[in-house]
């Protein structure tokens, strides 16, 4: 029994043209049993900037609130929003924080620059290790699969329809093939004018 | 059967072939509860070894309709109605709630489909479809395989 | 092999908790009440390691009753459940607490709300749920006969529907539930639900299964 794999749960997050989307699964779990299908693990942090948790689910929790407090921090000494690399480094210095007693969860990050709106995804590990490729990135107890999907369905500067149709088709099939997560999915769909936010209709086995 | 995939497909042949060379040695199809004694003799040869099965026999003969579970503990036990597997805690909610010894036959099926259904929500090892017989005098019958998605999204349009 | 449940209905929450206090071999008491008001319109049921459970509640209570008296007004459910979480999660990697817990609160922002909470601190809003080994076999049954609009009754019936169901396929005997309905007017204590008052819903009336609960096969 894996400590990161207790509770169950995937989060991704891909970059398209001029956009960017993250989603994730709805499940809450304890090992075998499910308790709760509503439990979202993509949270918005700023006016165009997701965060994507998965791991234990009270380190999800505790990691966000703290994350939620810092960026406060930061917006009122700065006076503007933060930008996503930025807000990378943040995450990154509070995971590294717990270095020899980490916390059990691994982030995904997505938005656009507030500036430029220069689309940005990256990833950690639970200690933080920072990871900003160009594509897509995964967490969670179907990584694998999602990293399969990924590979097979993703393309350079695709449109925001084309980017959602992508990113769910990935999640829902890559959720499918693990018991530990699903049970429904959020997919936001991040844009310079908006972002949208779906649930789609999944398998509740 | 649930439990260990290969421990279950494995002795289900083995099963089937014994209960075959019975009926050629005796001209005659083997009960319920000497198939069912078989498997459990079986199993419980191998016990402490790490067989992992929790099966369900049932069949019709000279006694009339018959029903065992026997797990890999080498447990075997006669009775009305029983679940098996990971999510059999889940199902028997279900079952208990809706079964009665006279219930009629389309709604056994039925209330069989609910409980796995139930069971496949809630237990995130178990899922896919249902797989429905109907064991009657003359046989068994397949009565259906039905997605489980689909039963989700019928069930929630529902009115309770 | 304790038990805790409890549900959302329509303007109120139900919340019910096995009766045993025992320890290794031995039952102490068979009347132990493992419910704590936290405000006048909030409560929790908790169980787990026989100390942690009266430390941690009562560190829990008193802190909102402190809140309650600087502040002169009392945290919502949602804050509530926060402060507990809080307090739990950063208790979990120096000296944890192990403890589950249910809490129940109705107030005038959120309506009616259930937080279930585990011994690692993770909550989550759920319209119905369970702690113990009994949670095994009555959620499909709640997944099943559960309805956001519940009345009171109907709680009560579930209730029962669940309590037999463990009489007849848990190994463990629980010979009474205690029950509380918290609404916008306050904490009700309802009447012990006992074991002989375990019977499942469709039986209630003459004895004879009631059939149109099956619903039609689907192909």
């Amino acid at each position: 029994m894996s400590i990161m794999s207790y509770n169950g749960g995937a989060a991704i997050a891909m970059k398209g043209k001029n956009c960017v989307a993250i989603a994730s699964d709805l499940r809450f779990g304890i090992q075998a049993q499910t308790v709760g299908m509503d439990f979202e693990k993509v949270f918005p942090m700023s006016d165009r900037l997701y965060l994507g948790l998965t791991g234990l689910a009270t380190d999800v929790q505790t990691v966000v609130q703290k994350l939620a407090f810092q960026l406060k921090l930061y917006e009122l000494r700065e006076n503007r929003p933060i930008s996503p690399k930025t807000f990378l480094s943040v995450v990154s210095n509070v995971l590294y924080e717990k270095r020899f007693g980490p916390y059990f969860i691994e982030p995904v990050i997505a938005g656009l620059d507030p500036k430029t709106s220069e689309p940005f995804i990256a990833s950690c590990d639970l200690i933080g290790c920072p990871m900003e490729p160009e594509d897509f990135v995964v967490t969670g107890t179907c990584a694998v699969q999602m990293y399969g999907m990924c590979e097979a369905l993703w393309q350079p500067d695709m449109e925001p329809d084309q980017l959602f149709e992508c990113v769910s088709q990935a999640l829902l099939n890559s959720v499918d093939r693990d018991a530990g997560s699903g049970w429904g999915a959020v997919v936001h769909i991040v844009e310079a004018d908006k972002v949208t936010t779906r649930r789609l209709k999944a398998r509740m086995d | 059967m649930a439990g260990g995939a290969a421990d279950c497909s494995f002795w289900e042949r083995v099963l089937a072939k014994h209960c075959r060379v019975y009926e050629l040695r005796n001209k005659e199809r083997i009960s319920v509860a000497a198939a069912s004694k078989l498997l459990a003799n079986m199993v419980y040869g191998y016990k402490g070894m790490g067989l992992s099965m929790g099966t369900m026999i049932c069949g019709w003969d000279k006694r009339g309709p018959g029903l065992y579970y026997v797990d890999s503990d080498g447990q075997r036990l006669d009775g009305n109605m029983f679940a098996v597997g990971s999510g059999a805690t889940y199902a028997y909610g279900v079952l208990d709630a809706g079964y009665s010894y006279d219930l009629p036959i389309e709604r056994a099926l039925a209330l069989g489909q609910q409980a796995i259904y139930h069971a496949t929500h809630r237990d995130a090892y178990s899922g896919g479809n249902v797989n429905l017989y109907h064991m009657k005098e003359t046989g068994w019958e397949h009565i259906g395989w039905t997605d489980v998605l689909k039963l989700h999204y019928q069930y929630k349009n529902e009115k309770k | 092999m304790e038990f805790l449940i409890g549900f959302e209905g329509k303007d109120f929450v139900f919340l019910a908790s096995d009766t045993s206090a025992a320890r290794s071999i031995v039952m102490f008491k068979q009347d132990q009440d493992k419910m704590t008001p936290l405000g006048k319109n909030t409560m929790m049921a908790m169980c787990g390691e026989a100390g942690d459970v009266a430390q941690f509640s009562e560190y829990i209570q008193k802190n909102l009753q402190l809140y309650k008296i600087r502040n002169g007004y009392e945290l919502s459910t949602k804050g509530m459940m926060n402060f507990t979480r809080k307090q739990l999660a950063e208790a979990l990697r120096k000296n944890p607490y192990h403890v589950h817990t249910l809490m129940a609160g109705c107030d005038s922002t959120d309506g009616c709300s259930l937080y279930y909470l585990d011994y690692l601190s993770s909550s989550v809003k759920v319209p119905f749920a369970a702690h113990g080994y009994g949670a095994y076999f009555v959620l499909s049954l709640l997944d099943r006969w559960h309805k956001p609009d519940l009345t009171k009754d109907e709680a009560m019936i579930l209730l029962k529907k669940c309590m037999a169901e463990l009489k007849k396929r848990f190994i463990v005997t629980l010979p009474a539930m205690m029950v509380r309905i918290v609404d916008k007017n306050g904490i009700h204590t309802m009447p012990p639900l006992l074991e002989k008052d375990y019977v499942t819903m469709d039986t209630v009336q003459d004895g004879e299964p009631d059939r149109s609960i099956v619903r039609p096969l689907i192909l």
